[in-house]
C-alpha cells in the first residue's frame, strides 16, 4: 500500500484544529484528507467511503472520541482501521481509556509535525506487519 | 552499555502504559475469538453500574436544586440569586467573545500560512528549475539561442523575487498582527475569573447565612471566612429544617 495515498479522516469539533492537522498531514506528504466535526458525522463518512486512517479528538459534542472509537471497533467493516486519538493533556485515565477502547495510538496536543509523523509511522508499520 | 538505568520520562511512562494495555486488549480479543470463551470483559460489567450511579446522582442533584431554589425564595434571597443568574449570561457572552476572537485569529494566521507557503514554494520551484538549466549551460549542452532564453528567464526571475519576498514579508506581519487576540482575550478572561470568584463567595455567604446554629461550627470548619449571624425568624425554622436536610445530604 502506497503510504502517501492513504485516505485520512480528521475528526475534531474545532475547525482550526482540523485545518492544522490537515496542513501537518500535507507537509508530511499525505494529501488525501477529509474532515468531520464529531463522532456522528465521522461514522457517517466511514460507512460511506473507505478510509485508511482516523485521527480523532476526544472532547466533541454529539459523540465523543471514545464512543466513536468503540463504535468503529464494534463495526465489522471498520474494526481494523487504525485510530489515533488526540488528547489535550497527557492524563493517565484518558490514555488508559483510549488503549482499552482499542486506539492504535495517542498524541498529546499541541503536537509538532515531527511527533505526528513519528506516531503515524509507528502505527502504519505495525499495520504492515499484520 | 550504561551501568545505571536511565530515568524514564513521564511521557515514556505513559507511552509504555498505553502499549501494554493495547497489547493486553489484543490478547483478550484473540482469546475471545477462540472456541473456549473466557468470561466477559470486566469493563463491560462496570458500565451499567456506572450508568446507574450517574442516574442516582442526577436525581439527587435535581432534588437539591429544587430544594435550594425553594428555600432561597422563602428566605427572600431571590434577589441575590437574580444577580448571580445575571452574572452567568454575562460570563457566557464573554466566553463566546473569546471563542470568536481566537477563532478569527487562528483563521487569519492559517490563511497567512497558506499564502506564505504558496509564495515560498513558488520561489523554490522556479529557482530549482533555472538551476537545472544553468547546469546544462555549464555542461555545454545548450545552443546560443537556448542560452539567450535561459539568461532572459533568469533575469525575469530575479525581477520577480523582490516582489514575492515583499509579499512574504507582508504575510508574516499579518500573522504577527493576528496574535493581538491574546491581549484582548486575556483581559476578558481576567474579568470572568473575577466574576467566578465573586459568584463563589456569594454562594458561600448564602450557605453560611442559612446554616442553623447547630451545624454552624461544622460549617466553619469547612469554610474559610467570617461567619454571618442570621437573625432568628419564626418562619425560618421550617426552612431551616429543609436546609438541615440539604446540608445532611451534602454531608455537612
Amino acid at each position: 500500500m502506497e503510504a502517501q495515498n492513504l485516505k485520512f479522516l480528521v475528526v475534531d469539533d474545532f475547525a482550526t484544529m482540523r485545518r492544522i492537522v490537515r496542513n501537518l498531514l500535507k507537509e508530511s506528504g499525505y494529501v488525501n484528507v477529509e474532515e468531520a466535526e464529531d463522532g456522528v458525522a465521522a461514522l457517517g463518512l466511514l460507512k460511506m467511503t473507505k478510509f485508511d486512517f482516523v485521527i480523532s479528538d476526544i472532547n466533541m459534542p454529539n459523540m465523543n472520541g471514545f464512543e466513536l472509537l468503540r463504535q468503529i471497533r464494534a463495526e465489522p467493516a471498520l474494526k481494523t482501521i487504525p485510530v489515533l486519538m488526540v488528547t489535550a493533556e497527557a492524563k493517565k485515565e484518558d490514555i488508559v481509556n483510549a488503549a482499552q477502547c482499542g486506539a492504535s495510538g495517542y498524541i498529546v496536543k499541541p503536537f509538532t509535525k515531527a511527533t505526528l509523523e513519528e506516531k503515524l509511522v509507528k502505527i502504519i508499520s505495525k499495520l504492515q506487519l499484520q | 552499555m550504561a551501568a545505571q538505568p536511565q530515568a524514564i520520562s513521564p511521557e515514556e511512562d505513559l507511552e509504555a502504559l498505553f502499549d501494554s494495555i493495547a497489547e493486553q486488549r489484543s490478547e483478550e480479543i484473540r482469546r475471545v475469538a477462540e472456541p473456549d470463551r473466557i468470561s466477559g470483559n470486566d469493563a463491560l460489567g462496570a458500565e451499567p453500574a456506572a450508568a446507574g450511579a450517574k442516574e442516582g446522582v442526577h436525581q439527587r442533584l435535581g432534588h437539591l436544586t429544587r430544594l435550594l431554589h425553594d428555600t432561597l425564595g422563602e428566605l427572600g434571597y431571590d434577589k441575590t440569586m437574580t444577580s448571580l443568574a445575571q452574572g452567568l449570561p454575562d460570563a457566557c457572552d464573554r466566553l463566546n467573545y473569546i471563542a470568536r476572537l481566537t477563532g478569527e485569529a487562528a483563521e487569519k494566521a492559517l490563511n497567512g500560512v497558506d499564502r506564505g507557503q504558496t509564495l515560498q514554494a513558488g520561489i523554490g520551484a522556479d529557482a530549482t528549475a533555472l538551476a537545472g538549466e544553468w547546469e546544462r549551460v555549464y555542461a555545454k549542452q545548450v545552443s546560443v539561442e537556448d542560452f539567450r532564453s535561459i539568461a532572459q528567464r533568469t533575469r525575469e526571475f530575479f525581477q520577480t523575487v523582490p516582489q514575492r519576498t515583499g509579499e512574504l514579508g507582508v504575510v508574516l506581519t499579518d500573522i504577527m498582527m493576528a496574535q493581538d487576540f491574546h491581549d484582548l482575550t486575556g483581559q476578558v478572561i481576567k474579568k470572568i475569573v473575577d466574576l467566578t470568584k465573586h459568584t463563589e463567595k456569594q454562594l458561600l455567604d448564602l450557605l453560611v447565612e442559612t446554616t442553623p446554629q447547630a451545624l454552624r461550627a461544622e460549617m466553619e470548619h469547612h469554610l474559610a471566612g467570617p461567619v454571618v449571624n442570621a437573625e432568628g425568624r419564626p418562619d425560618v425554622v421550617t426552612s431551616q429544617q429543609q436546609v438541615d436536610d440539604l446540608l445532611e445530604k451534602l454531608g455537612f
